[in-house]
Formats: structure tokens, C-alpha cells, sequence
């Protein structure tokens, strides 16, 4: 292993970016856990392929702004669909959000294809346009660390501020709204912020696992504290960590795209979290049969 | 002493927000509260219900309903199984949006006046895996007078101990939320509505499925608010104990059966009509 990567100006720039973007999904992403709705982050970033390619197509350009802006519109109307079809038909959420999300990926797909080896359009280098299904840090440029840094900051900022709001939200939404909460406001808040974050995060980590960075940390802060304020801290710990470590892999060796990396380590302790943690797995079967030889005990 | 002066207080706070609703409601008040016009005062409807009609799909759940829950009384609603109590309650707090009607709570719209109230939601629809605890939960009850931006700190902190202290769950102040009993968590709810020191205390099906300590402490409770001049309107299921908790009771199923004193309304005729015999 070659730890001489640890000091090289373009390591340093990348991991930056994924370190920050871990975090801040850390914290936006136990909300999506608290309130069920998990794959939300799923759909939005399959979602959002179709956009960045349409938005390249339009274009022709591969600026990161202009494709992060065709994602943003395309995790809107994502997020739009899946709302119309679960409101007004009798389908249910989760599988609103599977047929929305195959669908606008299998269009992202086809598009993606379709202008492959097109002559209409060989403008601008397409090469690049792929490394958005799997991440590829090695396509990163220090413009799109800032994006994902004002991003971070800004979903992070708006955490802080209307954290009491979204707290209540949260935990009891009808309590929220009698207590002058308004609950679209902050239903759309917390929309903007998980777009923001995958809009950004998809050029390093990719459409189809950027929504790990928004479960895993908030998995592993969950199963290690029963107080919000530091399941959100051991969230936003563990991302930044697990973005670190598979920022490394991926620049380390070769084939390892980031996105995966980072996946896998943070899988890797969200897993470990939920086997050991003081209310895991092992903790539980222990004291169940703690107290299980206790009774029979008692019973002798 | 220090709580009987925090006692005078709230009464005197209260007394001066009940005139400043009569004077704005009103106009026919005279200028002298004697001990009659205080009565008179009581027979003010403090939330009033008109023409409201509520549908979650194409079947109307909620059938034009007018109503008036008068101030100061201990009010139940009753009905059957899918009568829309609970629904009803909701309409009147904005939580469901109404397909007709309008609700007017002290004599103005609902957004007017939410500070005023506070409202006990059923304990099934919240998520008891979120992780706080009791004491956090009680100090949600003063958010609503804390504004935006602003943390809770030591005075909140307070006040939510004092409201723990009422409910007798003092001891459970750090304790992890799922870690409660159905009991317990009801008097979290409650000592969150204490907290938020309100007018008007929306409460659905409180006693369900409670232990008989908690229904004690609750009803101790509810009593108690009346006599802090407050006004308790609760969606009750138990029919034996009506009369001896609630003086006004509100029979629905869908439609308005009856509504006023308990002793007026409470009848086996009115019954037989809400539940069908």
C-alpha cells in the first residue's frame, strides 16, 4: 500500500469532498430512517440520471453546475411522481417509488445509449458522463469539491436552524402542526436538503449508491445511542470516517471506483454496529438469555 | 409559596387572556365581572363549529355538523366506532383539511389563536422509536412559545420538570422513550401539554388502554384545568365512566345526535340513535 497518496494534492481535494458530503448525508439521512422513508434517497438518485443526461444532451456541455441542475430538476419530478401516484392511486408509497425509480433509470439509460456513438452529439467529450451511475473520483475537479462543500454547508446550516421544527416533525407530525409547525415547509426543507446532497454527491459516489451514504451513517448512529443529538454526532463520525477509508481504497488501488468504496465501508460498519452495538444482535440474544436462566432459576 | 404565587399568576395570566377575548368576541359584555357574569361567562361557546362537513375519499366522514363546546367545561365526544370523533377533532385543528365549514376557537380562526391550545394526540400515531427522551419530549410542549431559532434552556427545563412532577414521572425523566408503558407515555403527553400552558386542551382517547393509575392521574388532571378556568374537550370511549368525568358531552356518528350538559344530553334516547340501538 502506498500511504504516500495521503499527501498528494488532487487525494487531498477528493477526499475533502467525499469526508463532507459523508457527513453531512450523516445527519440528513436519519431523518429519512426516523421517518420510514429509507428509500427516498434510492429514488431520488436513480431519479436523477435521466436529468444529468438530458442536461448534457440540451447543453452540451459537461459543466458540473448545468448537470447538477438537470439532476436537481429530475429528482423534483421524481420526487413529484412518486407523491401524484401514491396520492391518487391506491398504490402505496414504496412502490411508487419503485416504479418511479426504474423507470426515470431505465430512461437515463436508454438516453445515455441513445447518444452514445450519436454524431448530434460529439461536441463535447462524453467520456465521464458514466462515472454518474458508479462515482469516480478520479473525474473529480476541485469545482466540484465546492459545490459539494457550499452544499454540505447549506444542508447542515438549515439542520442547525429549524432543527426543533424538524425534531417534532419527526417524532409526532400531527403535534408539529398544532403547534404552528407548518409541515409543508418543513417536508419541502428536508426534500431540498436530501436533493442538494445527492445532486452533488453523485459525480463521486454515483446515482445508483448515493443513497448508501444517506442510510448507512444514519444506521450506525441510530444502533449506538437513543439521544438524537448523538445519534447525529456518531452519524456524521462514521460517514466522514467510512468516506476517508474508501476514498483511500479507490485511490489506492486500481478499479476501485469511490462510490463503492466508500459503500462498502460504510455497510461494513453499519453491519458491524448493528451485531455489537449495546442494543444489537448479540447484546439482545445475551440478555434474553440472561434472563431466561434467571426465570428458570427463580423457578427451581 | 412559591408555587401558590406561580399559581396566582397563572390565573391572573389567564383571567387577563380571557378578557381580552371577551372584549375582542363580544361586544354585549358588561363592564363589571361579578360572580354572575363569570357564570355567564362559562356558557361562552370557546369553540364553535359550523356547517363542517369532512370526507377522506368520496364518502363524507364528517356530516355537516354544528356545535358549540362551551368554555370552561370538561367536554366528551362520543360516538361509535367510525363516527369521526377523532376526525373531527382533527378538522377542528387544521390537522384535516375540512371539505365545508368554518371552526372559530375564542371567536377567531384557528391560526390566530394555536398558542392557546394544546392538543394530545392518540399514542399508536407517533414514533416511539425516535431517539429522546421523556424529559425532551415534555420540552417539545414549549416550543410553540419559543419562536424560531430559539433552543429551549433552563426555564423550559423547568417547566417540564414541573409537569413531570404532576404526572409522577419525575424518575423517568431520562428514560428512553420505547421504554415506556402505555400508561407512562400517555402522561408524557400530558405533562407535554401542561408544559405548553394552554387555554383549551385538545386530548384523543387519553384513557384508552391505560392503567387505572394513569386514568386517575389524567381525569386528577382534567379536573384540575377546570378549575384553572381551562376548557378540556376529550374523545371518550367508555360509556360508565361519562358521568362521572365529563359535565358536557357531544354524541356523533357522522352527523350530530345531541350535544350539551351531560345530564341533558346523556340519554337513552340519544344513545339508540348513535349507536343504533
Amino acid at each position: 500500500m502506498d500511504l504516500s497518496i495521503l499527501k498528494e494534492y488532487s487525494f487531498i481535494v477528493v477526499a475533502a469532498g467525499t469526508v463532507l458530503l459523508a457527513m453531512a448525508c450523516g445527519v440528513i439521512g436519519t431523518i429519512s430512517i426516523l421517518k420510514g422513508q429509507s428509500l427516498i434517497g434510492d429514488a431520488v438518485g436513480h431519479a436523477s440520471l435521466p436529468g444529468i443526461i438530458l442536461a448534457f444532451m440540451i447543453s452540451g456541455q459537461k459543466n458540473s453546475i448545468i448537470l447538477m441542475l438537470g439532476a436537481i430538476i429530475a429528482g423534483i419530478i421524481a420526487f413529484l411522481l412518486i407523491q401524484i401516484i401514491s396520492d391518487i392511486s391506491k398504490i402505496e408509497a414504496d412502490t411508487a417509488m419503485a416504479i418511479v425509480l426504474s423507470a426515470m433509470f431505465g430512461l437515463g439509460m436508454v438516453l445515455k445509449s441513445y447518444i452514445q456513438g450519436n454524431a448530434g452529439y460529439q461536441r463535447a467529450s462524453q467520456s465521464g458522463l458514466a462515472s454518474y451511475i458508479f462515482g469516480q473520483a478520479a473525474y473529480i475537479l476541485k469545482d466540484d469539491v465546492t459545490i459539494i462543500f457550499i452544499v454540505s454547508i447549506i444542508a447542515i446550516v438549515l439542520f442547525i436552524l429549524f432543527y426543533k421544527e424538524i425534531k417534532v416533525y419527526v417524532f409526532d407530525e400531527a403535534y408539529a402542526g398544532t403547534i404552528g409547525i407548518k409541515k409543508r415547509l418543513v417536508s419541502m426543507l428536508i426534500m431540498i436538503m436530501t436533493m442538494l446532497l445527492i445532486a452533488a454527491g453523485l459525480k463521486m459516489v454515483g446515482a445508483i449508491l448515493i443513497s448508501s451514504m444517506l442510510i448507512n451513517p444514519a444506521v450506525t448512529g441510530l444502533q449506538w445511542s437513543k439521544r438524537y443529538e448523538r445519534v447525529l454526532i456518531i452519524a456524521t463520525l462514521s460517514g466522514g470516517v467510512s468516506a476517508f477509508a474508501g476514498t483511500f481504497i479507490s485511490s489506492a488501488f486500481k478499479g476501485f471506483s469511490t462510490g463503492p468504496s466508500i459503500t462498502l465501508v460504510m455497510s461494513a460498519i453499519a453491519l458491524l454496529s448493528v451485531l455489537f452495538s449495546p442494543r444489537g444482535i448479540i447484546a439482545m440474544r445475551f440478555w434474553r438469555r440472561k434472563m431466561a436462566s434467571e426465570g428458570s432459576m427463580v423457578k427451581r | 409559596m412559591k408555587k401558590d404565587i406561580n399559581r396566582i399568576k397563572t390565573i391572573t395570566d389567564l383571567n387577563n387572556k380571557n378578557e381580552e377575548y371577551k372584549k375582542s368576541g363580544s361586544q354585549n359584555m358588561s363592564e363589571d365581572f361579578s360572580q354572575e357574569n363569570q357564570a355567564a361567562l362559562s356558557k361562552q361557546p370557546i369553540v364553535h363549529v359550523e356547517d363542517f362537513t369532512m370526507a377522506y375519499t368520496d364518502k363524507p366522514v364528517i356530516w355537516d355538523i354544528d356545535l358549540d363546546i362551551y368554555e370552561n367545561s370538561i367536554t366528551a365526544i362520543i360516538g361509535p366506532n367510525g363516527a369521526g370523533k377523532s376526525t373531527l377533532i382533527k378538522g377542528i385543528l387544521r390537522l384535516l383539511k375540512p371539505v365545508s365549514g368554518r371552526v372559530l376557537i375564542m371567536g377567531k380562526p384557528y391560526k390566530e389563536v394555536y398558542k392557546n391550545i394544546a392538543y394530545i394526540p392518540q399514542s399508536g400515531s407517533v414514533n416511539w422509536n425516535f431517539p429522546t427522551t421523556v424529559l425532551d419530549v415534555v420540552m417539545m410542549g414549549r416550543y410553540t412559545h419559543l419562536g424560531l431559532f430559539k433552543r429551549p434552556g433552563k426555564k423550559e427545563k423547568e417547566l417540564a420538570f414541573k409537569a413531570l412532577e404532576k404526572m409522577k414521572m419525575v424518575d423517568f425523566s431520562d428514560r428512553q422513550i420505547s421504554e415506556l408503558s402505555g400508561g407512562q407515555r400517555q402522561r408524557v403527553f400530558l405533562a407535554r401539554a401542561i408544559a405548553q400552558d394552554a387555554l383549551i386542551y385538545f386530548m384523543d382517547e387519553p384513557l384508552q388502554g391505560v392503567d387505572i393509575k394513569t386514568e386517575s392521574i389524567i381525569v386528577e388532571t382534567m379536573r384540575e384545568f377546570k378549575k384553572e378556568g381551562k376548557t378540556i374537550i376529550v374523545v371518550h370511549h367508555d360509556l360508565s365512566t361519562l358521568e362521572d368525568y365529563f359535565d358536557h358531552v357531544v354524541i356523533i356518528n357522522k352527523q350530530l345526535v345531541a350535544a350539551g350538559r351531560t345530564e341533558d344530553v346523556f340519554t337513552k334516547e340519544n344513545l339508540d340513535v348513535a349507536y343504533g340501538e
